[in-house]
């Protein structure tokens, strides 16, 4: 009722375009802002790139984007190929994956599929966002510093963190770090909290738990991810700024510097260690889990075919939201942990590999047999689930702690995270926004420019990662600024070559997405109201946005979203709000 | 700065010029009728379901062409100690269950997009479960699964509860370095505490006469200190020294202070110095690592400033470094580097490094040189600017070779573990930190 007297209301610039509690402008803020900081986190990459491709020669152009200080005569200097390694990490990972692709579709999508009028608080989603655009801009701003921004890889393990002796990055450009995370956390967490309440308590009628979209199970798993780990990297970070600004010792002791000894003892970086990954392992499914969802809901959908094992879908998810919980001693194989203990986390993460196996097996049931479209955000789905299976069967590698001992910290590492974890996720962000545009902007994005930005893309990821696990098996440690300094690397030389090609071409390819993104905003041909012929509610809405999502009573839902072909029926598909005919079984 | 403007009026004009292409193409779109680009025309879909198979064959193609190049020849060969072994054919039996189903679920996948593709005429089937497939793959994987599980750390125990105590090795690491101490006929390594480190004990090792050496040493460092806040004090009581330079200085004074008072109340026992400390008296310090041959070894590890990660990849051993915990790990080698340079494969390859290492050494300017096979150890946990030569050499050689290594380097004679007292500030002088 009250919405229908917002309807008419007037707004005005700032509050529909800027300060909006409206989920749907929220989530277009949230993409675009995640969109300018993949561009600096990708960027980065191609340049650090560089260096690691063809160690000797100079790059004036290093040298005028970053400055004489981090490139003097072109050359990357190695505390600043460090900062940009950390930095490229950090933003992909938390700005790009974890805020850009959970704040764009959930903030989208939750509403819309559950078939409520907006999130449970408008005015959390709005602060939400805004916490995140100051985080993000807190972070960028630490490549502008003099001393340059933190250093110490994206984990941040102290004591290299701690001090600015230690490396010029733990001066201000870590203070800068631990702020935006700080801010990033506060609104990842008002984000997670909204997601859970809307999912639990806005479902449209007839919306049962087991009417949702897979979409919707996933940023609920996701949200609830977040909410219990993110406090946990929150710690991390107070304790860390503590021991750094305070002298404080949590996670130092034992320490010997130029100076002398200091004075902290008792601490253990371990705790530190311990902390982090209890966030960093659930963050790896906090980024995967909203990717692998649309994914799901865009496969059925483009397949023209029902999702094959709904249930077990959700099942598998939950069981990894579970698991996650209880494998971060992974990434601690080798900090002389008791190896008992080892063993468990062993074991805790291959049981990981079982759920991870129902997944990719039912996407690709779903599309046997089934009338594949391939539309771009098909073609980055079928991307996805293959770096899925290609990343994940390595983790089975590194989940094993006495290979561990031989893998770890290798480009083996590397290889494996980027592909199923990085690829996956970033090629199911990229098929949300190129099957959601419609939803976003009430515009169609050129098909062809995106068939030629997936192709060139999961190209040159492969081509990039692949070799890596080589260089890793040669016993290549990661984080390296140059490999040259040892000759039983030196037949890596063309292979790095190789991988710096392949990087290049895929970080300027992604000028296609970027000019088709934008000029599609502004310029692109209007969208029909359901131009996927999807069944979800989000697709009952009208083009234009409005504000309550429906002009009218919110649509009851009579069925799953995935009758696709459903025999008896005319059309290959019935959308959720359509009553079941007499005699018609649900599913 | 021109080429800067000059690069940032190319790249506008490029994309200006991508607009223009843009509304070109959707004007001849419409004056061609078609309906926006919404959907896809059936070629083109045809076109795009043909070319996952081509993709899938290249990406198959890419893959078996890096496993023939560097797969058999990754630059590690055989592993060079006894768990190395274990591990390599763990690693083995993986590749052996996952290359498989990896070539199969990814041949699946693109196949079926290519075989399924979209025809209006066709009808998707409408096949939402099957219970039966859904607990196979579930059970199919679960016992791959028990199987790696149960090897794996079936391989993990024997590595990891090797009781066997081989000779003691102390590796310290440091910003951006290792030093490396032996511990002697009595296999002990002499007690050693970070408070004591100084420039003339870098490992921090504890003797009576380190301590009394590091109590002069601060006491020198606390009377200049206090002789250079004195004597630039004026009448009023007031530094002459900038603010922050007086600051430091006395934060510096306390510490030591600090230090000193710490040493003698958790160091400086009197009453049981002789016998605590006496197992440094034989230990040496040396640049290179020297490894007897089939002898047991276990390594103890120390790290003065951040974590870092000592890599033996030849050995494939490797354990963090932190500050404030010590950890070590067990290992044999087997292979001396002499067998290792001797072998057909490892000459072949070093062969190839050689050219490679040259012609780049031929275009940088700097002179050429023959590189050989080494064991090296190196860091692996980022630590810094160095991070990336962190090394050392390991020769791994037989029990007369490391005898005569001993012989040839003078002071070291009685590593001969004779039992000979040896001088600690002596030996101290060969870590050059």
């Amino acid at each position: 009722m009250s919405h229908d007297t917002h309807h008419h209301h007037k707004e005005s610039f700032i509050t529909k375009y800027i300060f909006s509690q409206d989920h749907k402008m929220i989530a277009r803020q949230y993409l675009i802002t995640a969109i300018f900081m993949g561009a600096i986190g990708i960027a980065l990459s191609a340049l650090f790139r560089l260096k690691l491709g063809w160690p000797d020669d100079k790059f004036p152009i290093l040298e005028s984007i970053l400055g004489s200080d981090a490139a003097p005569d072109g050359l990357l200097d190695s505390n600043w190929y460090l900062g940009l390694v950390t930095l490229h990490g950090t933003i992909m990972v938390f700005f790009v994956l974890t805020g850009g692709l959970s704040g764009t579709f959930s903030n989208l999508l939750i509403p819309l599929q559950v078939g409520a009028r907006d999130m449970a608080s408008g005015l959390l989603n709005m602060i939400s966002y805004w916490l995140f655009f100051l985080s993000s801009v807190l972070m960028a701003a630490s490549l502008f510093i003099e001393t340059g921004p933190a250093m110490a890889g994206w984990t941040v393990y102290p004591p290299l963190s701690v001090l600015a002796e230690f490396q010029p990055g733990s001066g201000l450009g870590m203070t800068l770090w631990l702020l935006s995370m700080t801010v990033f956390i506060a609104s990842s967490l008002l984000g997670g909290i909204n997601y859970i309440v809307t999912i639990l308590n806005l479902r449209t009628k007839g919306m049962s738990m087991t009417r949702l979209p897979l979409t919707i199970w996933a940023f609920f798993i996701t949200a609830i991810l977040g909410v219990l780990s993110f406090p946990v990297l929150l710690s991390a970070a107070v304790l860390l700024l503590m021991d750094r600004s305070f002298g404080t010792s949590f996670y130092m002791s034992d320490i010997v510097t130029s100076s002398g000894a200091l004075d902290a003892t008792g601490g253990s970086p371990i705790l530190y260690e311990h902390l982090f990954w209890f966030l960093g392992h659930p963050e790896v499914y906090i980024i995967l889990l909203p990717a692998l969802g649309m994914t799901s809901e865009i496969i059925s959908t483009c397949s023209r075919k029902p999702i094959f094992g709904y249930r077990a879908m959700i099942g598998s998810m939950l069981a990894i939201g579970f698991l996650s919980f209880i494998v971060w001693g992974h990434h601690m194989f080798l900090t002389g942990m008791n190896p008992f203990l080892g063993g468990v986390f062993t074991f805790t993460t291959l049981l990981i590999a079982i759920p991870s196996a129902v997944k990719a097996f039912n996407f690709i049931t779903t599309i046997w047999k089934g009338n594949v479209m391939m539309t771009p955000a098909m073609m980055f789905c079928i991307g996805a689930v293959s770096t899925f299976i290609s990343g994940g069967v390595t983790g089975i590698i590194l989940a094993d702690s006495a290979l561990d001992i031989s893998q770890h910290d290798t480009y083996f590492v590397v290889g494996h995270f980027h592909i199923v974890m990085g690829m996956t996720a970033i090629l199911g962000m990229f098929a949300g926004i190129y099957h959601y545009f419609p939803k976003l902007f009430s515009k169609m994005m050129n098909i062809r420019m995106g068939m030629a930005h997936f192709w060139i893309t999961i190209v040159c990821g492969y081509g990039v990662f692949l070799p890596m696990h080589f260089l890793g098996e040669g016993g290549l440690p990661r984080r390296y600024y140059e490999n040259t300094n040892f000759p039983m690397f030196d037949h890596f030389l063309d292979l790095n070559i190789l991988i710096s090609i392949f990087a290049s071409v895929g970080v300027l390819a992604q000028v296609i997405f970027f000019f088709n993104f934008f000029y599609s905003v502004f310029r692109g041909p209007k969208a029909s109201q359901n131009p996927w012929n999807a069944n979800s509610l989000e697709w009952t809405t009208p083009v234009e946005h409005v504000h309550g999502n429906w002009i009218g009573e919110i649509p009851t839902v009579y069925r799953w979203p995935y009758d696709y072909s459903k025999p008896g029926k005319d059309k290959d598909f019935v959308p959720q709000n359509i009553p079941l005919d007499d005699n018609e079984e649900e599913h | 700065m021109e080429i800067k403007f000059i690069i940032i009026i190319t790249v506008a004009l490029f994309f200006i010029a991508l607009v223009q292409l843009m509304k070109i193409y959707d004007l001849a779109a419409k004056v061609r009728g078609e309906k926006s680009q919404e959907k896809l025309s059936r070629s083109e879909n045809l076109l795009m379901a043909n070319l996952m198979l081509v993709f899938m064959a290249a990406f198959f193609g890419f893959i078996i062409w890096l496993i023939s190049k560097y797969g058999s020849n990754s630059g590690l060969y055989q592993a060079a100690s006894a768990h190395g072994k274990d591990i390599d054919d763990l690693l083995m039996i993986n590749w052996y269950i996952i290359l498989p189903v990896f070539f199969i679920t990814n041949a699946l996948l693109f196949g079926f997009s290519w075989k399924y593709y979209y025809r209006e005429e066709r009808k998707a089937l409408y096949y939402p479960h099957n219970n039966k497939l859904e607990a196979i793959w579930t059970i199919v994987p679960a016992i791959a699964l028990a199987f790696i599980v149960i090897y794996g750390l079936m391989t993990w125990n024997k590595i990891m509860y090797n009781q066997e105590k081989g000779e003691v090795v102390e590796v310290y690491a440091y910003q951006f370095g290792w030093i490396v101490r032996y511990s002697g006929v009595d296999n002990t390594l002499g007690k050693a505490d970070y408070k004591m480190v100084s420039s003339s004990n870098p490992l921090g090792v504890i003797t009576e006469k380190t301590i009394q050496d590091t109590y002069i040493e601060i006491d020198q460092r606390v009377n200049d200190i206090d002789s250079i806040l004195s004597s630039n004090i004026n009448a009023d009581g007031e530094y002459l020294l900038p603010e922050k330079k007086v600051d430091k200085l006395q934060e510096e004074f306390d510490r030591l202070k600090r230090r000193k008072y710490r040493i003698e109340a958790s160091i400086d026992r009197k009453d049981n110095n002789s016998v605590a400390y006496e197992s440094s008296n034989d230990d040496i310090v040396v640049q290179e690592i020297h490894l007897v041959k089939d002898q047991p070894y276990t390594f103890k590890f120390r790290s003065k400033d951040v974590i870092h990660c000592p890599w033996f990849p030849h050995f494939r051993a490797q354990i963090n470094a932190v500050p404030g915990m010590e950890t070590s790990f067990a290992l044999t080698p087997t292979i001396t580097t002499k067998e290792m340079r001797a072998n057909p494969d490892v000459q072949k390859h070093w062969e190839n490094i050689n050219v490679i290492h040259n012609e780049r050494k031929r275009k940088i300017g700097e002179p050429e040189e023959r590189v050989l096979f080494d064991y090296v150890l190196m860091c692996n946990k980022i630590c810094g600017a160095g991070h990336s030569n962190m090394q050392l050499k390991v020769i791994v050689e037989t029990q007369q070779e490391f005898n005569q290594w001993i012989e040839n380097n003078g002071d070291k004679k009685r590593l001969t573990f004779s039992g000979q007292e040896v001088n600690w500030s002596k030996t101290k002088s060969q870590a050059s930190l």
